[in-house]
Formats: structure tokens, C-alpha cells, sequence
């Protein structure tokens, strides 16, 4: 048994009328930026949420 | 980066190449029982490692924030599916290593037509997963809570927590104990605040929490209907 999740393209997550506003509006954004300097700040953005997650629901 | 990022430490593959920011730090579940987060994008029987020379094992993939991770051990399959959540592909889920269990692994030795012509049995060690969605361990996180709280009405939380009703019975248990067994009363409390933060780290941790066992009715019964046996002539006499 096994099961996958395949990483969904751009224009696949911002067609998605599941996708947030938040995750369209970061995506078009970072669109226009440097590709390294973009997912560079993006791993840092997620490592911060997940501290802050990790902080506010006690999760160790 | 570090030296081992590449490498499966523990049980733990990483791939992705870490900013160079985080590059020192290690990542904590590797050495302990630490909870790992990630998106849940993948998961199934493989070979360990994907090697085919390896065992069969089964294989957790995680997108984390530290990019992709890849968590390897026979029990995540069982973890996945008989958890309480019970996680879903594209799902936020937590993943920890709970313990270690002893099983049995049988050798097996084959002829080139696959008889079998030896058999060993060998004593082994199996990682026990607790995988669940990460819902579930933040209501953890807040049912520990509760129980360390000494000065909580234990009334009202069981009300709001019927799943707590044993964790207090326990506690409860445990302070009749202490006040037969234990004299000085320093220890006693001691003993109270140990046996409190134990219950409360499992909670804590995500292990099932404890169920409240009722006296069965129907055993009691079958216990008093049984008939003494008729005395017999060499009996002993008290």
C-alpha cells in the first residue's frame, strides 16, 4: 500500500480555488523576484512559522 | 552543511539541501524523541532505503521546513493507519519516535529452488511510531497542561476532558499510596510530583492515554454461581 502527493505546479496552485489568498498573493510576488533569493526567504519564512507553531501550541 | 545531513541518521534521510543558516543546527529528532512536522506527501512499503539488497520496511515522506525528509521504520505503517487521526496525503501531520519494542526477527536461509534450509531466530529491537495529524498533538499538549495543573478543579476538567478521567483516578490512586506508604512528607510530595509529570509527558508525547477499566458484571456473577466441590474425607482440617 502506498500513497503520493505530487508537488503541484504554480499555475496549478494558483487555479486551485482551494489555495489560500495569502499563498496566491506570495506566490505572484515571489514570481518576480531572484529564484534563489526567493525560496532562500522562503525556508526561513517556513522555518519561522514552524517555530511559531511549534511556540504557540506547545509542540515539542 | 553538516556531515551526516545526507544521511539517514536514526531512521532519518534528509535530502534537501538546508540554508545555510540552519546548516548547524542538528535536527533534534535524529537524537531523541522530538516531534517532526511536515506535509505528508508521500508513504508505502519500500525496501529500506530503497536499496533492494535491503529488508522490507516502510517509508514516511515529509515536506518539513527544512525541505524534504524521508522517516524509514516497519512500525510508520501501522502508526498511520491505527493512529487516532489516522493522516491523510497532503495532510500537516507530527511524527515522533515513542520507544523501542523487542520482536523476533527470524533468519531464514534459502536454497537456489527458495527452500528453506536454515532457520534463526533473532532478537531485535523495533522503533514504535506515533504519527498523527498535528491537531492532535497540540489537544495533547493542552490535556497535559491540565494535568500538571495542581491547582485545577479535577471535577470540572473531567467534565470538559472525559478522556482525563483516568489520568486523575491514577493521580488519585497514587495519593492514597503515598499517604499509606510514604511517612516523611516531603517525599511523599516528591513522589506525587514525579508520578504527575510522568502521566503528563505521555500525554504529553501522544501515547494512548490510559482507559478507565469498569469491573465486568457478568465476571462477578460467574465467580459467585460457582458451586464449592463437595468435601472430601482427606481434606485438610484448619
Amino acid at each position: 500500500m502506498s500513497a503520493t502527493l505530487p508537488l503541484p505546479k504554480s499555475h496549478e496552485i494558483l487555479a486551485d480555488p482551494e489555495t489560500s489568498e495569502w499563498l496566491k498573493w506570495a506566490l505572484k510576488s515571489a514570481a518576480e523576484r531572484d529564484p534563489i533569493k526567493a525560496l532562500n526567504d522562503a525556508l526561513l519564512l517556513a522555518a519561522t512559522l514552524e517555530g511559531r507553531l511549534r511556540s504557540e501550541l506547545d509542540l515539542s | 552543511m553538516s556531515k551526516d545531513s545526507n544521511q539517514s541518521v536514526g531512521g532519518i534521510d534528509s535530502k534537501a539541501a538546508e540554508p545555510a543558516r540552519f546548516a548547524t543546527r542538528k535536527f533534534k529528532m535524529a537524537r531523541g524523541g522530538s516531534l517532526v512536522i511536515g506535509r505528508l506527501t508521500e508513504h508505502g512499503r519500500a525496501n529500506y532505503q530503497f536499496r533492494a539488497d535491503e529488508n522490507a520496511s516502510y517509508y514516511v515522506k515529509l515536506l518539513t521546513s527544512r525541505g524534504a525528509k524521508t522517516l524509514w521504520g516497519k512500525d510508520l505503517e501501522r502508526a498511520l493507519n491505527s493512529g487516532e487521526t489516522r493522516p491523510k496525503v497532503g495532510d500537516l501531520i507530527g511524527a515522533r519516535r515513542a520507544g523501542r519494542e523487542a520482536v523476533t526477527v527470524t533468519a531464514r536461509r534459502r536454497a537456489a529452488d527458495g527452500r528453506i534450509v536454515s532457520e534463526e531466530a533473532h532478537h531485535a529491537h523495533r522503533t514504535r511510531w506515533i504519527v498523527e495529524n498535528v491537531k492532535f498533538f497540540a489537544e495533547r499538549a493542552r490535556l497535559a497542561r491540565r494535568l500538571r495543573d495542581e491547582q485545577a478543579d479535577v471535577r470540572e476538567t473531567v467534565r470538559a476532558h472525559p478522556e482525563l478521567k483516568s489520568s486523575f483516578l491514577s493521580v488519585r490512586a497514587a495519593q492514597e499510596f503515598a499517604a499509606r506508604r510514604i511517612a516523611d512528607p516531603k517525599d511523599r510530595e516528591r513522589f506525587l510530583a514525579l508520578m504527575r509529570e510522568a502521566m503528563a509527558a505521555s500525554i504529553h508525547r501522544g501515547e494512548p492515554l490510559p482507559a478507565v477499566r469498569l469491573r465486568d458484571p457478568s465476571r462477578t456473577e460467574e465467580v459467585s454461581t460457582i458451586k464449592p466441590r463437595p468435601p472430601r474425607p482427606d481434606d485438610p482440617t484448619r
